[in-house]
């Protein structure tokens, strides 16, 4: 019971977390670390490409429900705070997995594509994937290749048996309209570029607006943090 | 976006219930709640309030807009208005159907609210469908949404953004962009 309390106070939110990646050191609480999570899931979730990815967040929220399950088994049998615990745990969870799996969707779906903005991110302070995901990329399409040449291009004739991943490549359409609410005012956006009938067309992001519009303009914020998709 | 998720994101809202227990602060991830003493009000979050009420741990107090005046002010000022107006929560509809659903006994003129609720609903959604047509005819490339909530942006998701989508691409061909000629 009084171990309960001890860990508990520990991770009340009051308590400072230090976030180490990349050397970098930010102190969060754990209730900070969650909402920025759930922001990357619904970004995640609604941006056309893949985003890069944070797994400094991940990792963070995973080892908060270690420790909260290691207390849990602690715990006095039929203490009334288990079942709030386990609870608030279960939805962490779902946020995580949720998170995890709609990125696993999009690097099977863009593989090529992926791989090749990877290696641009590779030695940057933001990678695309996790090490797990890069390793899950190669694997995936070094699959997809040998299948594809074991059914069908061993077969053709040999003016069409090779295959070129980069013309093949799906890419992300990343001209799709999004919703999105701003959450840092930022002015003079380019929503369109000129065109021939068209001019250019800028405008200013108010902060608490919503708007509908194309991602790719916005593409850059979304990665800032100075607007959510929604 | 699943209907279900939206729910989801509307149970982290918080709500004000009576308990019927005593408590320490419990120290959540997200945050700490309570002290808990039986009587007195506390605000936890929907999801628990739901949990405890449905194991008879306590009252639900309804939020202070779900009032049947308050509401049939909004309504009325939903329907005066050519734009749509703020709600008093950015959840309202999650919030009632889950409220409705689990604790009618502790809404007073539950079936009222459930009706005022519902013509909002109905009245915005209907703004929602002439104001999309208005815009896809003026042809703009982007439109403003202020106060629109999540539930209200959702139904139209699907179909909205990818009519969208296809009429970018119809404007691409038409002003010779050879991206999309290939």
């Amino acid at each position: 019971m009084s171990d309960l309390v001890e860990i508990d106070s520990l991770l009340s939110s009051n308590t400072p977390l230090n976030n180490t990646e990349d050397g970098e050191e930010e102190a969060m609480t754990a209730s900070e670390v969650l909402q920025k999570l759930e922001e990357a899931w619904l970004n995640e979730k609604f941006a056309p490409d893949l985003l890069p990815v944070k797994s400094n967040l991940v990792e963070c929220m995973l080892a908060q429900i270690d420790a909260m399950e290691a207390n849990i088994a602690t715990a006095k049998k039929g203490d009334f705070r288990i079942s709030v615990h386990r609870m608030e745990i279960d939805r962490i969870r779902y946020i995580i997995s949720s998170y995890l799996r709609i990125r696993l969707a999009k690097i099977e779906k863009f593989t090529t594509h992926v791989l090749q903005e990877e290696e641009k991110h590779r030695d940057t302070d933001t990678p695309l994937l996790s090490d797990a995901e890069l390793e899950f990329a190669k694997g995936y399409n070094s699959s997809v290749m040998s299948h594809l040449t074991n059914t069908a291009l061993r077969h053709m004739p040999a003016n069409v048996a090779s295959l070129n991943s980069k013309e093949t490549a799906v890419v992300p359409l990343v001209d799709s309209y999004v919703f999105l609410k701003v959450n840092e005012t930022t002015e003079n956006v380019l929503i369109e570029e000129e065109t021939v009938d068209a001019g250019e067309e800028i405008m200013d992001l108010l902060q608490g607006d919503q708007h509908i519009m194309r991602y790719r303009p916005v593409a850059s914020l979304v990665e800032s943090g100075a607007v959510s998709l929604i | 976006m699943d209907a279900s998720e939206i729910e989801f994101l509307a149970e982290k809202e918080h709500v004000r219930v009576i308990p019927n227990f005593s408590q320490d602060k419990i120290y959540l991830i997200s945050g700490d709640l309570g002290p808990f003493s039986a009587g007195l009000p506390v605000s936890i979050p929907l999801w628990l309030a739901v949990n405890l009420k449905q194991r008879q741990k306590c009252r639900i107090l309804p939020p202070d807009w779900m009032d049947i005046d308050g509401l049939k002010d909004k309504k009325q000022e939903e329907a005066d208005s050519r734009f749509f107006t703020d709600m008093p929560s950015p959840f309202y509809m999650e919030i009632t159907q889950l409220l409705l659903q689990c604790a009618t006994d502790d809404i007073p003129g539950a079936d009222e609210v459930r009706t005022l609720i519902k013509d909002i609903w109905d009245l915005r959604l209907a703004k929602l469908r002439s104001s999309i047509d208005v815009f896809i005819k003026s042809g703009a490339s982007h439109a403003k949404l202020n106060h629109l909530t999540l539930l209200e942006m959702n139904t139209v998701r699907q179909f909205l953004t990818k009519a969208l989508d296809h009429m970018h691409r119809l404007k691409l061909c038409v002003s010779g962009d050879p991206a999309v000629q290939q």
